[in-house]
């Protein structure tokens, strides 16, 4: 179909070109190098002079030449170009499809618009860069793939939602996720899990995406209004395509291992360095070498007890095909995935149709649905936000279990105490962290989806270029969660026993009816659309906790247990939320040269406040092609650019997540003993209204040397204002939460992007394409609430490492300085408010706290002698991805990158702490002697300040740069020929490798990492989670 | 026949638009939906039965785990020298006990938060009451009133013997707390984020104002159960304000209108007295007469997660964080000898090695009522007040009644009871013995002028705290001092 316009446009532009000479005559047929189908309407031309011809409905073309100019240049939009010498009368020649930007479509999710007469900011990631790669949900394979989007995955846990950002943090209170639209259903989002994380966009089959086409300036996000302040992410499900049924089965299979672990002390480091701690704090040796009943040394590598090497499989099916009047695409998915953690699962079984039918010439039907069945499953990680310091968190157990202790006794049973701590072994010093094992064995989390994302659609020519649509659209999301808790050691130890389920109902509908009117008025053309959405959502949650086991026999929920406890704090809530909204957009442009767009958006939305509803949001952009001007064209620049397109944005959008009653004060209700209460719960603000977003955007598109190099490059400007903040509040105000939803605040995130495809190589068998991206963000907080105060960021509700403050970068690192060790006694300088240098001995009387000269010093105080010590959010980032093609092989190497951020590795203050913790080896370069200059103090027993458990401290803050080597995957196409003999069309088998290597001067085990996930607060903290996975996949690629 | 199939498609489309419209749309409230888990302000004073459940709430505000419901009382124990550490876990205290604590410590900043989110609740209460006060008769009106003024000075005596230097040190010269005394409840209202600190004699007079008129509103008996303030709470609290004030007479004018002037001592309308066995007063449910308030929970409504006091104190049920420190109080011959016949020896228990304290015992979800004011306090404090102003036959008397419960038969070595010095000293013992465990060491080494003892055990040592040093008393939560532009942090 596509190649059929295409053919049209080519025979348009091209008519009254050829030239025919009299010499020889070359005959040939071109065909597409993927599924060798002949390709009509490809440009043939003889090279250095005019003439030229196209190939014929059927791929065959027929040149004459002259005896000189033998070489023939095949140019065909879509497909790389590609010249060939003519050594004979015959010549057969393939193409390569590329993904050649500037001819492309972009899809809004209620319209789409030839990219080359766009004048938003968009970028689209196809189908190919999604596919096969070893990941939960599509969002976590968008790293590195596309200019101004920022993709972190936090660390290992399997369908832990990436941190996801486009073109910066765009709230501070509120979320800064992306809308995520598929198939024109707004879809939740967020994590909906216990301690198995649960990404509903798991629920979406990543080898069911045809495109995602991600929306970044005003001009392109402001049909979504209200919801478009953090960019808009639209999906578009594969459709079939005319020809035969196609079926393709596709299949890889995987290991995952943990990527880069500290190195711990075993147990003779361990027990002769916690021994000189104690020695060092005045106290008795307290740990001391095991040895089991054969005299054997008890060594116990905790690593071991906790990760071990997943494995994975992945199959895809999916039947296509469609004729004159009917479209169809049915697939379905299965997928069991491990992690490298111990009880870590995912599994997801899928199903998809989608089926378009055009009823009559006018009228067309349709409908795209989804089904799937998402279990993950998982331990407790501790690396999830809000885990960090879970003392049951398995991230952080290996790290502080000592390793002179067995994890069972030499009966087998587990080696713990009564209070579920691992026993004591041959030390004398009391434990309080659960043995791993018995976590690992005994506890049992699981968070499962049942998702049906779906939408019928009608569409209505009811006269030429006008089309009515009316699409009604759900997105249905049961979630069920379920815990169980030993009660022997860990969380449910204290209780005895706890199960925790709860079920979570998420409920949207849609209906959106558009009326889309695409009219050419000689020179002018114009698209324009005009639409009504109303949308409802409904969240309810229904939970109980049950603690108190009746009878250790009891393993889950259903078991007999003695107390039953089921109110808000067990997953109890019921709330809802409406839109309602009108839209419109116009593109107009004038001879495809000069190019003008407008949007407006109305949207009115329940959470607000009663007199602020509805707001108004809107964007405008124009555009010139200047490679359509005649002058140009026929310029010296004009033969070296194929495509030059100049344009400009600006819009105002909002941002809108705020909680379903936040304008309104509220009183909840609980118990007193037993008796019922009602108490003030929230306090409302009856000004509450819409957050906005003002997007500017400059860009300039250009192609040069007939597609080998294609270009964009942008300024953006995102300038919020009217943040929704949740104002702090003086806590002795005693305002519940010590917050206030309020417009105050600005901020903004400004840079440029360029986004680079050069096809360096095409030559005979060989090609070389090169995509690189980069982005820059420079982001600062202009204002806050009431004379500016602070914001700070707590990671997981214990430790204050972030500070979001006026003039600096959101969430930026806020720690006390250190000016090292002080060589003459080992003890860790801090640098106080003054500029004063203290020091600070465990042991220390009568003060702890001492300046150099060894008078008392005042206490460092976290809060006032605090500094901000970076930014935690990226100054650039991007991919360099190239592919290689030779004969029947493909490379893919994908490179991330990042960097001109701190982060704060909280995970080294854990790996240093000097209580009975086990260290990692760098702690063996402590201060020992006068005199020596060492970064690690005196090790003193129960010293929990020095290293940062305590007060973080800048001895923790590293530099957050890296470029990681994120895929390497190797592909060959087994011959045609041999496999059509099976039957098969097509086959491809690849390996494949994800997080090969790192390149950093971070010191903690990954630079990717977000211990509180999405927060805009706290991001950029490394604090006690598990690392990231390196995977090792084969996969197979089958079309029938 | 083209004709009629068209005719034919645009009716099943027509059909299909209106199922759509009729199945989703125009839901008339789409914009205005109402909560239906919370009650909204214009709501909330509605009826005699929900303002009875606000007054629940301003009790269930200074219950909160983070405060009276368990920390308080526990930071108030591990500040003193009567624990040891056991568990090394920053989450349950270890810098609290290790005396280091800084302005974004956890306890610091939450301690904070939560006593003032009690008096705020309080604050919002009085308007929402006055504003509604035609729904309830004039007698249940004055009692609401009173008991939240009782709460509103609890709250605020709590923080100011948390935050600011002991009254004694200086005649409450030095600052105190911001008093917020409005309802907070918008952004522009009444308070706003700036309000200076008062000095601790004003924070102490405010205590005494709310006090004094919760005394004249209050009922006289106990007739809303152990679990709210009566007349004698409200008297019994300021008793104990007045003694951290070493004011002794003023003492003694409260404590003299619950306490009878002769045996059996109790209040005069009988409403309050000793329970005959202190095992009663501690078996984890306990609302009789000793009670003048203890604040009850259930498995429905526990203190919460590494907030309960018998998790601390306990190994098994709990989860032995602290044990008792073999040279702090627990070396007391009634506790500890072997001889001892003291029935407060019942409340220790020998694990391993240490001993724990189990007065607080009830298994998961470790629902022990906690006691904030119960009868033998008062009785001690009488006793004190009266050795402090020379009356030692009432305060010897008064000493005889709090051990004499426990331990009929004891006679106290006349070297101990001879002189004011030394009685007082016996009393202040005996208040360690009577009431460990119950959150009164750190004040009462602090209103005595004492430093904070050094301790050392297993986990590390923490050292004296001398009465003059900067770590005394707690620093201002430093999200105060950040939002606060008038908090003037302690030095």
């Amino acid at each position: 179909m596509t190649k059929k316009i295409l053919y049209v446009l080519w025979v348009i532009l091209l008519a009254g070109t050829q030239v025919y000479a009299q010499t020889r005559n070359i005959t040939g047929k071109v065909t597409d190098a993927a599924d060798g189908a002949a390709l009509p309407g490809v440009s043939v031309t003889v090279k250095g002079t005019n003439t030229g011809t196209q190939t014929d409905g059927n791929g065959n073309f027929t040149i004459a030449v002259s005896g000189s100019n033998t070489t023939l240049t095949f140019n065909f939009i879509g497909y790389a170009s590609k010249s060939v010498e003519a050594t004979s009368t015959r010549l057969n020649v393939s193409l390569t499809a590329t993904s050649s930007q500037l001819s492309e479509v972009v899809i809004s999710g209620y319209s789409r618009i030839s990219k080359k007469d766009y004048t938003g900011s968009a970028v689209k990631v196809t189908s190919a860069q999604i596919v096969n790669k070893p990941v939960q949900s599509f969002d976590q394979a968008l790293a590195g793939q596309a200019a101004g989007v920022n993709i972190i995955q936090p660390n290992g846990v399997l369908n832990n939602p990436p941190v996801f950002r486009i073109r910066g943090f765009n709230s501070i209170s509120l979320s800064s996720y992306p809308l995520i639209i598929v198939d024109g259903v707004p879809v939740f989002t967020g994590s909906t899990g216990n301690s198995a994380s649960n990404n509903p966009l798991g629920d979406i089959n990543p080898n069911d995406i045809e495109s995602v086409d991600i929306l970044k300036d005003a001009s392109a996000t402001a049909i979504y209004g209200s919801r478009a302040a953090n960019g808009v992410v639209v999906i578009t499900t594969k459709k079939g395509k005319q020809g035969k049924t196609q079926v393709n089965y596709d299949a890889w299979v995987g290991i995952n291992k943990a990527f880069n672990l500290p190195k711990l002390l075993n147990a003779d480091q361990y027990v002769e360095l916690k021994n000189e701690a104690r020695t060092n704090a005045g106290l008795g040796p307290g740990f001391a070498i095991q040895k089991d009943a054969n005299g054997n040394e008890v060594s116990t590598d905790w690593y071991k007890v906790v990760y071990k090497t997943g494995l994975s499989h992945n199959h895809n099916l999916n039947f296509s095909g469609a004729t004159e009047k009917t479209s169809y695409f049915i697939s379905t998915g299965y997928s069991n995935q491990e992690s490298f953690i111990k009880t870590n699962s995912f599994e997801r079984k899928i199903f998809r149709g989608n089926l378009d039918h055009h009823l009559s010439k006018s009228i067309t039907i349709g409908t795209n649905f989804s089904y799937s069945n998402t279990l993950n499953q998982g331990p407790n990680s501790g690396s999830l936000p809000g885990q960090a310091y879970n003392t049951g968190g398995l991230a952080r157990l290996p790290l502080v279990l000592n390793p002179n202790v067995a994890p069972r006794n030499a009966d087998g049973s587990y080696n713990i105490t009564s209070t579920g701590t691992l026993g004591l072994g041959a030390n004398t010093i009391a434990n309080n962290y659960p043995n791993a094992l018995v976590l690992l064995d005994l506890d049992k989390y699981t968070s499962g989806n049942t998702n049906v994302i779906g939408n019928v659609y009608g569409e209505w020519q009811l006269v030429k270029g006008l089309r009515f649509k009316t699409q009604y659209s759900i997105n249905k999301l049961h979630t069920a969660n379920t815990s169980f808790q030993n009660p022997i050691a860990g969380d449910g130890q204290s209780s005895n026993g706890l199960a925790l389920n709860t079920f979570q109902e998420y409920n949207r509908n849609d209906w959106t009816n558009t009326l889309n009117y695409i009219v050419d008025l000689g020179k002018n053309h114009i698209n324009a659309l005009a639409g009504y959405e109303e949308y409802h959502t409904t969240n309810v949650g229904t939970g109980t906790q049950r603690t108190n086991l009746a009878d250790s026999y009891f393993n889950n929920y259903q078991g007999n247990f003695l107390n039953v406890l089921s109110d808000a704090t067990t997953g109890n809530f019921q709330s809802e939320n409406g839109f309602r909204s009108f839209f419109g957009t116009a593109n107009y442009d004038f001879d495809k040269k000069y190019l003008l767009s407008a949007t407006f958006r109305r949207d009115g939305f329940s959470g607000l406040s009663a007199s602020n509803k509805y707001g108004n949001f809107g964007g405008g952009s124009i555009g010139w092609n200047i490679a359509e001007e005649g002058f140009f064209k026929n310029s010296k620049l004009g033969r070296i650019f194929e495509d030059l397109k100049l344009k400009g944005s600006y819009g105002v959008v909002g941002n809108v997540g705020v909680g379903d009653f936040a304008s309104l004060s509220l009183y909840n209700s609980g118990l007193y003993g037993g008796a019922a209460t009602v108490y003030f719960n929230q306090a409302g603000n009856s000004d509450l209204k819409w957050e906005t977003s003002k997007k500017t955007d400059v860009g300039l598109t250009f192609g040069l040397f007939k597609g080998r190099i294609q270009a964009e490059v942008d300024y953006y400007n995102n300038s919020i204002n009217n943040l929704i903040l949740n104002a702090p509040q003086a806590p002795s105000r005693g305002i519940p939460g010590n917050t206030i939803a309020a417009n105050v605040g600005s901020m903004y995130n400004r840079g440029f992007e360029l986004n680079l495809t050069s096809r360096n190589i095409v030559k005979g068998d060989f090609t070389w394409t090169t995509n690189f991206n980069i982005s820059t963000l420079s982001n600062k907080v202009t204002a806050l609430a009431q004379g500016n105060s602070d914001i700070y960021g707590v990671t997981s509700s214990l430790e204050t490492a972030s500070v979001t403050r006026v003039g600096y970068t959101l969430g930026s690192i806020f720690v006390v300085p250190v000016d090292g060790v002080n060589p003459a006694n080992g003890q860790r300088i801090f640098i106080n408010r003054f500029g004063q240098k203290v020091q600070y001995n465990q042991v220390g009387t009568p003060s702890k706290w001492t300046f150099l000269d060894g008078s008392t010093a005042p206490a460092i105080d976290g809060t006032l002698d605090g500094r901000i010590a970076g930014r935690s959010i990226p100054t650039y980032y991007g991919g360099l991805n190239n592919t290689f093609t030779y004969k029947n092989f493909d490379l893919n190497v994908g490179i991330t990158f990042s960097g001109g951020n701190k982060i704060y590795n909280g995970t080294q203050a854990t790996l240093r702490d000097q209580r009975f913790w086990n260290n990692q080896t760098d702690i063996l370069r402590r201060w020992t002697t006068a005199g020596q200059v060492t970064d690690i103090p005196k090790v003193v027993y129960g010293d929990n300040y020095s290293n940062g458990s305590a007060i973080p401290n800048s001895s923790n803050v590293q530099n957050g740069s890296y470029a990681k080597l994120k895929n390497v995957a190797l592909g060959y196409k087994l011959p045609t020929g041999l496999v059509n003999r099976a039957g098969i069309a097509s086959a491809r088998v690849y390996v494949q490798a994800t997080n090969l290597a790192v390149v950093t001067g971070y010191k903690g085990s990954d630079p990717e990492v977000s211990a509180n996930g999405n927060s805009n607060l706290a991001p950029g903290i490394d604090r006690n989670t598990v690392p990231s996975s390196r995977i090792f996949t084969f996969g197979l690629n089958v079309g029938f | 026949m083209i004709a009629t199939k068209k005719y034919k498609y645009t009716v099943g489309a027509a059909m299909l638009g209106l199922t759509m419209l009729l199945g989703n749309s125009c839901k008339k409230n789409l914009l205005t939906p109402s909560p239906t888990t919370s009650i909204v302000d214009s709501k909330a004073f509605d009826s005699p039965t929900r303002i009875l459940s606000q007054l629940n709430g301003l009790y269930a505000g200074v219950k909160n785990g983070q405060f009276y419901g368990g920390r308080y009382v526990i930071y108030n124990e591990i500040r003193g020298e009567e624990f040891i550490v056991n568990k090394p876990n920053g989450v349950t205290g270890l810098d609290t006990w290790n005396q280091n604590v800084n302005s974004n410590t956890n306890e610091v900043v939450n301690l904070w938060s939560s006593a003032y989110t009690a008096i705020n609740r309080a604050n919002v209460f009085l308007v929402g009451l006055n504003a509604n006060i035609t729904k309830v008769d004039a007698a249940t009106a004055n009692q609401y009133i009173g008991e939240a003024e009782f709460l509103r000075a609890l709250s605020y005596f709590a923080l100011v013997q948390t935050y600011a230097k002991p009254y004694v040190a200086d005649q409450g010269a030095s600052p105190g707390l911001p008093l917020r005394l409005l309802a907070e409840t918008d952004l522009t209202g009444a308070g706003k984020n700036d309000l200076a600190r008062s000095t601790v004699a004003q924070v102490y007079t405010q205590i005494l104002k709310d006090l004094d008129d919760a005394e004249t509103k209050l009922g006289a008996t106990q007739a809303n159960g152990a679990f709210r303030a009566y007349k004698n709470t409200a008297i019994a609290l300021k008793a104990r304000v007045y003694l951290s004030q070493a004011n002794y007479a003023k003492v003694l004018t409260e404590t003299s209108k619950i306490i009878t002037t002769t045996a059996p001592y109790q209040s005069p309308n009988g409403a309050s007295k000793l329970e005959s066995s202190i095992a009663t007063v501690f078996n984890g449910s306990y609302s009789g007469a000793e009670a003048l308030l203890f604040l009850p929970f259930t498995t429905s409504d526990a203190p919460g997660t590494q907030n309960q006091l018998a998790y601390y104190f306990t190994s098994g049920p709990g989860n032995g964080e602290y044990y008792l420190n073999p040279t702090g109080i627990y070396a007391n011959d009634a506790l500890s000898g072997t001889s001892s016949t003291d029935a407060r020896k019942g409340f220790i228990t020998k694990v391993g090695t240490v001993n724990y304290l189990t007065k607080y015992k009830t298994a998961s979800p470790f629902t022990d009522y906690v006691p904030v004011l119960r009868y033998s306090e008062v009785l001690l404090n009488a006793a004190e007040a009266y050795a402090r102003t020379g009356d030692l036959v009432n305060a010897t008397a008064l000493l005889y009644a709090v051990r004499h419960r426990s331990d009929p038969s004891f006679v106290f070595d006349p070297v101990a009871i001879a002189s004011q010095t030394s009685l007082v000293n016996t009393i202040l013992t005996e208040r360690r013995i009577e009431l460990l465990g119950e959150g009164f060491r750190l004040t009462d080494l602090q209103r005595t002028g004492q430093a904070l003892p050094a301790k050392s055990g297993p986990q590390g040592s923490s050292p004296s705290v001398a009465a003059t040093a900067s770590n005394y008393i707690w620093p201002i939560s430093g999200v105060e001092l950040q939002t606060n532009k008038l908090m003037q942090p302690n030095p």
